[in-house]
């Protein structure tokens, strides 16, 4: 083994574990994420999409933004914001609870239908 | 000490490179709904040219209105010649200058009303409308003596010569085929301007452009027994799925359903399945098919779309079964 060797193994060691990384990490099962209103669920929204949803909430309007695959509360009327400075959530793991809005946000993994034909 | 500078930005930009080409991107949706001819209506575009495609969504509104009024047979707009006023106004036969859209949309449902077997007729309003008047009133079915007691006019009457019609035996109604026609006029438009990636549910029409992840939509047909369910999903890219069904619009008499596809040789609704789903490329054509399909008993449209190219078809049948055409098995 010389430095030779060296020049061609590493460099293509270093490439091949970026693109297990990366293939373990981008998403091809695409999520959906419910939003839930006093514990009845009023949307579910897919995450490919980049879109804000505007959701009645206790205390009034609650702006849910979806971006790059995550999901987020933008903006909401309460007394501390906590739900909103939570940030985003990518994964089924993780819940924002809004508690004064009685707003709560889940990510699940499921096949998405993008329309029906009645 | 340069040399490895060198190489070590070679290595950066080839991870950049394989980065850019692995990770997926999202893509933004823009989409608007309507209402016209009685059915819920969504486009959606995806883009990242959000100004066009809003001004292109404003002026799909635009088409859907003008088509809906043209092919509006219960109203009258001031200044068109639409299907209320030529119904309603053959008291002095001539010829009637029409909108080239409408008489399009006339001589497409004339000229397949043979290749049907006579079962395509949009100029029967006056039979459609007795059975609209039993289904509003819930109660009731019409007897035979009432039904052929009105003169049934065929396509056959229909008389079009240089974007002008004789208004003379003349009940138009163009529910059969309105819908699927103008939302494939609407997907030409996205098209031309544009467009590639986008998806349009019509109530019973879809039309799909290309998918906005390099994947294929995933479309459900509604279970006729169950609205809430769906019974099977069809995974496709730059079609048309059209769906003509018993079971949404319908009453319930004497335990008996009386559906709104009427067969134009019993008068009385068609009864052969539950609802039938055809996949083309165009939808003109899909909504044809599926009234047409949906007329005749389910055996008889297997042979017939066996032997049509880029054409598919999915029976829901009276006793529960799903069958397809050959090309179905592939779509999964």
């Amino acid at each position: 083994m010389n430095k030779n060797d060296l020049l061609l193994i590493i460099p293509i060691f270093i490439i091949s574990l970026f693109v297990i990384f990366l293939l373990k990490f981008s998403n091809n099962q695409a999520k959906n994420a419910l939003i839930f209103y006093e514990n009845e669920q009023v949307l579910k929204v897919p995450l490919n999409i980049n879109k804000t949803y505007n959701v009645k909430g206790y205390n009034g309007d609650v702006l849910i933004e979806v971006n790059n695959n995550k999901i987020r509360v933008n903006q909401e009327n309460s007394p501390h914001n906590l739900c909103s400075k939570q940030g985003y959530i990518d994964s089924s793991y993780e819940t924002i609870v809004c508690l004064p809005n009685k707003i709560v946000v889940k990510i699940i993994d499921e096949e998405i239908i993008d329309t029906v034909v009645k | 000490m340069k040399k490895i500078l060198k190489f070590l930005l070679l290595i950066l930009l080839i991870l950049i490179i394989i980065y850019f080409l692995i990770i997926k991107k999202p893509i933004q949706e823009f989409s608007k709904n309507y209402f016209y001819m009685d059915t819920y209506i969504v486009v959606k575009i995806y883009s990242k040219n959000e100004k066009t495609a809003n001004r292109v969504l404003d002026n799909i509104d635009k088409i859907y209105s003008e088509y809906h009024q043209l092919t509006d047979r219960y109203n009258s707009y001031e200044g068109i010649n639409n299907v209320y006023y030529l119904n309603n106004n053959q008291t002095n036969q001539e010829y009637i200058e029409i909108d080239k859209r409408l008489y399009d949309i006339i001589k497409y449902g004339k000229n397949w009303y043979s290749k049907t077997n006579n079962l395509l007729n949009i100029n029967m309003g006056n039979i459609l409308d007795i059975w609209k008047k039993y289904r509003d009133n819930k109660e009731g079915v019409p007897t035979i003596e009432e039904l052929t007691s009105v003169k049934l006019f065929t396509p056959d009457d229909i008389i079009l010569k240089n974007n002008k019609i004789k208004n003379n035996k003349l009940n138009l109604d163009l529910g059969a085929l309105a819908k699927g026609y103008t939302t494939q006029v609407v997907a030409d438009y996205i098209e031309e301007k544009g467009f590639d990636k986008y998806l349009i549910n019509a109530g019973g029409n879809v039309i799909v452009g290309n998918h906005y992840n390099n994947e294929a939509y995933k479309i459900g047909l509604e279970d006729p027994n169950n609205k809430n369910n769906i019974y099977k999903v069809i995974k496709a890219n730059n079609k048309s799925v059209v769906t003509s069904g018993g079971y949404e619009r319908f009453y319930e008499y004497d335990n008996k359903k009386y559906n709104h596809i009427i067969d134009p040789k019993t008068l009385y609704p068609a009864d052969y399945m539950k609802s039938v789903t055809v996949i083309t490329e165009n939808s003109k054509l899909g909504e044809i098919l599926s009234t047409y399909l949906f007329l005749i008993p389910v055996d008889e449209g297997q042979k017939i779309i066996n032997e049509m190219d880029n054409v598919e078809a999915i029976w829901f049948t009276n006793d529960f079964n799903i069958l397809f055409t050959d090309g179905v098995e592939f779509n999964e």
